[in-house]
């Protein structure tokens, strides 16, 4: 139970450094002088203390939707898999759920932008909405591919199976899943194929056309829910597809899954570097990839026998 | 036995009685709006009486008999208000579409009675398994209910028919009449054609995928609030269907378990639907009674003038897009397990085929939340965006009660999931399936188990809680906090925050609009002003886009095409003659006794063909005569 709640706490707390971590290292990719690590505590701080202004065009939904964005998140959190040996963890959350939840923090937010009526709120939120129409189904069935490999559809008990009997005889599909995982893993966070999260320019931004009109303490909610749902990501990608440190000792398997989530940020951040940003309306063939590979992924599963 | 009162009876009492008391409070809040009032209440109730009299019905011409007063009551309640043509049309496209259904029924009450219509159920099922085409009984009760339920590609007179009925019709049409269609499919497949082969849940679930995609992608493109609502009547029906199909596939197959998981959670979604869509239909209808428009991009800010049916409107919103802890999401949980469940099955073309249907109805949920972010969005958020909007507020007493008692039903169904799960499983056991309720619920009702091998679980209360408490602990942060907060407008990059700058409805489904154009083909008129002749410099822009409802336009249009060619050439070979019109009368009675020979007896194509070639020859000889 302390193992518990410690690394729910500790991948909470590392949640902001992830995402500074990738953007200190695009700069360094592109010759530039990176920005510190710790920026992102930074600017939490700092949004903290500022004051916050509220549209007086918006409604009781501006008020309370912050909260309601971050806290499915940190519900999520909660529910998933372990990263040591032996510690507790929610055994009775299936990936459905996260991805409910993951929705409905994003149906939210989508109201949020909605609500302060500027073109740019909606703007994203019908962008936003788009994308996350896409997202539903290859996140649905790359869950499915991945239970049917792990034996079991709650995240917490697939990850732990995984990581204790390995399906050798599935790598294939496995494979598949995997790319399939990493495609969403991109589009959901709002990286750069999909998103680029550090434009402020009307043609190319979604996420944070929506938070636009946000300031102070709800931007700082806001953020926090973006890292959140990194970090959500990123551990699920890390316990399900690198499935392997859970048998070292505590200290040990938890060095090792931070290593791990800082691999996948740099694989992230490599990606950002290398690619540009894909116009909207070609944003579906990137998803129809991440659903054909799902597909073909349960199909590998069956033809080559259960 | 006139009347038959088992558990499936009870259950879809209990939720005709569930949809209908919240709404007669609503009714009675909306009277005063109405001009006609006898004529509406003396419909409205009758409607109500003929679905409860449809449900307990115990043979064929009872059911036939309050069938056909559930048709005609509530098309009477859709011509209550007779200001435009376009009612009287919707009602003539209603009345139309519910007897080409009731012609079905009827036959099919023929056959399974031998045209004794006061036959019990048990009867029935004696006479249908001796019935020598038991698919021919399938396909009449899926045109028969199909039509009614509105699944594509008969739903077509939904967005007509719900739009112009008075509010509380539309719920009541909606969230419950649809229902007793489901429930008569319900009734008839388990009780009288009872073992069905594995290509009939096929059917239904085909029927069910692509009803659930096809009412979500139109009704993302509607701008009527209450067609969009009757387009997502559509989807939800689909979905339905789906869990509907699944059990019939894991019971033709022989996993009972399944199977009655399936069921459970094609009834629950039944509940759920009604629940919700009710709700929503009543907040369309306080929205349209306050603002007297249907026009979607007329609306903008009614949270600040209407915050109950905002509020009531929301909750539905989240039930309907399958969000957690709603009830909505517990249900197409069930039956996304269900699909999971068809890892078990051997037949591996079925195998790789569930994924596709597991995909629509991906789909589908991620397009529900879509729409319902614009519909709510669009609707109560934002600065008003017209003159009506703005003159809004909130709805009489009664009108109020009638939706926070709906939405108590909404949370009912969320808070007591497992109680509601209970009956439905007593039902199922009742129509001779097992019972699943101690694999869905082993250890107390915290946690819900899906019977698949390596299902999964969910905890609605668990959820519900903790979401509840971090929110609450987020909340007293904030307050602890004490941010300073002041007043502003919005930021418009300069330009003043203006109604006309917001994100129009047309304008927030436009790239799902632009990315299904193929099935859309959409129409889109463009007129703009232009200043001394710059193609970019206009003082005045004007864009509206339309949508083709493809089944409409395809389907229906050729079917009247078709029938307006035979008839002219009908019309042609009379030619007003004497002999002519007798040899007609000849060849019709040929064409009875012969198709009476084919349902009677033993097919054979031997005399199907012999038979077909004396009819020709005697239309050529009689009729048609020699070319001139």
């Amino acid at each position: 139970m302390i193992l518990y709640i410690a690394t729910t706490t500790l991948l909470l707390l590392i949640a902001p450094l992830l995402l500074s971590f990738i953007k200190s290292l695009k700069m360094v990719f592109l010759f530039k002088r990176p920005s510190s690590l710790f920026q992102g505590y930074r600017n939490f701080s700092k949004l903290l203390k500022k004051e916050t202004i509220i549209s007086e065009e918006t409604s009781a939904i501006t008020t309370y939707a912050p909260f309601l964005v971050l806290s499915p998140l940190i519900v999520a959190m909660f529910f998933l898999p372990p990263i040591v040996k032996g510690a507790y963890y929610v055994s009775f959350v299936d990936a459905f759920t996260i991805t409910g939840l993951l929705s409905l923090s994003t149906f939210f937010l989508m109201l949020l932008g909605l609500d302060s009526a500027s073109a740019f709120g909606g703007m994203g939120s019908s962008r936003e909405a788009f994308i996350a129409a896409l997202v539903e189904p290859a996140m649905v069935l790359t869950v499915f591919s991945v239970s049917m490999m792990a034996g079991d559809l709650g995240v917490a008990h697939a990850s732990v199976n995984l990581a204790e009997h390995f399906p050798k005889e599935h790598m294939a599909s496995f494979l598949f899943a995997g790319i399939s995982f990493f495609i969403l893993l991109i589009a959901e966070n709002g990286r750069i194929p999909v998103d680029n999260p550090e434009t402020h320019l009307e043609l190319t931004m979604v996420h944070e056309a929506m938070i636009l009109d946000l300031s102070g303490l709800y931007l700082a909610i806001i953020e926090m829910a973006s890292s959140v749902k990194f970090v959500i990501f990123a551990s699920l990608f890390v316990s399900l597809f690198i499935p392997f440190g859970l048998a070292y000792s505590p200290l040990i398997a938890v060095t090792v899954f931070i290593i791990k989530l800082f691999a996948v940020a740099t694989a992230v951040a490599l990606l950002e570097v290398n690619t540009a940003k894909l116009r909207l309306f070609k944003v579906p063939n990137l998803l129809g990839i991440a659903i054909v590979f799902a597909f073909l992924s349960l199909i590998t599963f069956y033809v080559l026998g259960a | 036995m006139m009347f038959y009162f088992d558990t499936l009876a009870f259950i879809f009492v209990a939720l005709i009685l569930l949809g209908a008391v919240p709404n007669i409070f609503y009714s009675f809040g909306y009277l005063s709006h109405i001009k006609r009032k006898a004529h509406y209440q003396v419909h409205y109730f009758a409607f109500i009486a003929s679905m409860i009299g449809v449900v307990v019905a115990g043979n064929g011409l009872v059911f036939l008999l309050f069938w056909e007063l559930m048709s005609l009551t509530s098309w009477q309640l859709i011509l209550t208000e007779l200001e435009d043509e376009s009612t009287i049309k919707a009602a003539r496209f209603y009345f139309l579409m519910t007897h080409f259904g009731f012609l079905f029924l009827l036959l099919f009450f023929l056959l399974v009675t031998n045209g004794d219509l006061s036959l019990g159920f048990d009867a029935m099922h004696a006479v249908a398994s001796s019935f020598a085409y038991p698919t021919i009984l399938f396909f009449l009760l899926v045109f028969g209910f199909f039509s009614k339920a509105g699944v594509v590609p008969f739903h077509v007179w939904l967005p007509y028919a719900h739009p112009a009925a008075p509010s509380p019709v539309s719920a009541l049409m909606s969230g419950v009449m649809l229902k007793v269609a489901i429930y008569g499919f319900t009734r008839f497949l388990f009780d009288v054609v009872y073992p069905w082969p594995l290509e009939w849940g096929v059917t239904v679930l085909i029927f069910g995928a692509i009803s659930a995609v096809v009412g979500v992608l139109y009704a993302l493109s509607e701008h009527d609030i209450k067609a969009l609502l009757a387009n997502h009547s559509i989807e939800n029906i689909g979905i339905i269907l789906i869990g509907f199909g699944m059990g019939m596939i894991f019971d033709s197959l022989g996993l009972k378990t399944l199977s009655s998981f399936a069921f459970i959670a094609a009834l629950f979604h039944t509940f759920n639907h009604m629940s919700f869509k009710s709700l929503l239909f009543m907040g369309a209808g306080s929205v349209l009674h306050q603002t007297h428009t249907k026009n979607i991009e007329k609306y903008g800010g009614l949270i600040k003038s209407m915050p109950i049916t905002a509020m009531t409107f929301l909750l539905a919103a989240v039930s309907i897009s399958a969000l957690p802890p709603s009830n909505g999401f517990l249900s197409e949980w069930m039956i996304f397990q269900s699909m999971l469940g068809s890892s078990n099955m051997s037949d591996m073309s079925l195998k790789l085929a569930i994924p596709f249907a597991v995909f629509a109805l991906a789909v589908t949920g991620g397009l529900a939340i879509a729409c319902f972010v614009k519909a709510y969005g669009i609707t109560f958020l934002g600065l008003h965006r017209s003159e009506n909007a703005r003159h809004a507020h909130e709805v009489n007493f009664l009108m109020q009660a009638g939706m926070i008692l709906m939405s108590l039903v909404v949370l009912s169904l969320m808070l007591f999931t497992p109680y509601y799960i209970g009956w439905f499983d007593k039902t199922i056991v009742g129509l001779d399936h097992v019972s699943v309720y101690a694999k869905i619920f082993p250890e107390g009702i915290w946690k819900m188990h899906s019977v698949a091998v390596h299902g999964g679980v969910v905890s609605p209360l668990i959820l519900l809680t903790a979401l509840v408490f971090v929110t609450l602990l987020l909340l007293l942060a904030y307050r602890v906090l004490g941010v300073k907060t002041r007043k502003y407008h919005t930021w418009g990059c300069g330009y003043q925050t203006t109604p006309r700058a917001q994100y129009s409805a047309t304008g927030f489904a436009g790239p799902i609009r632009r990315f299904f154009a193929w099935l859309y083909k959409p129409q889109e008129h463009f007129h703009k002003s232009t200043i001394a002749e710059h193609q970019t410099k206009f003082s005045d822009a004007h864009y509206e886009v339309h949508v083709k409802p493809l089944f409409e336009t395809s389907l229906y249009e050729s079917v009247k095409r078709g029938t307006n060619v035979v008839s002219y050439w009908v019309y042609r070979l009379a030619h007003f003659e004497k002999t002519r019109y007798a040899a007609m009368i000849f060849n019709l009675m040929l064409t009875v006794l012969f198709s009476y020979r084919i349902f009677a007896h033993q097919f054979s194509w031997a005399t199907f063909a012999l038979e077909s070639v004396v009819m020709l020859i005697s239309i050529k000889i009689l009729i048609v005569g020699e070319k001139r």
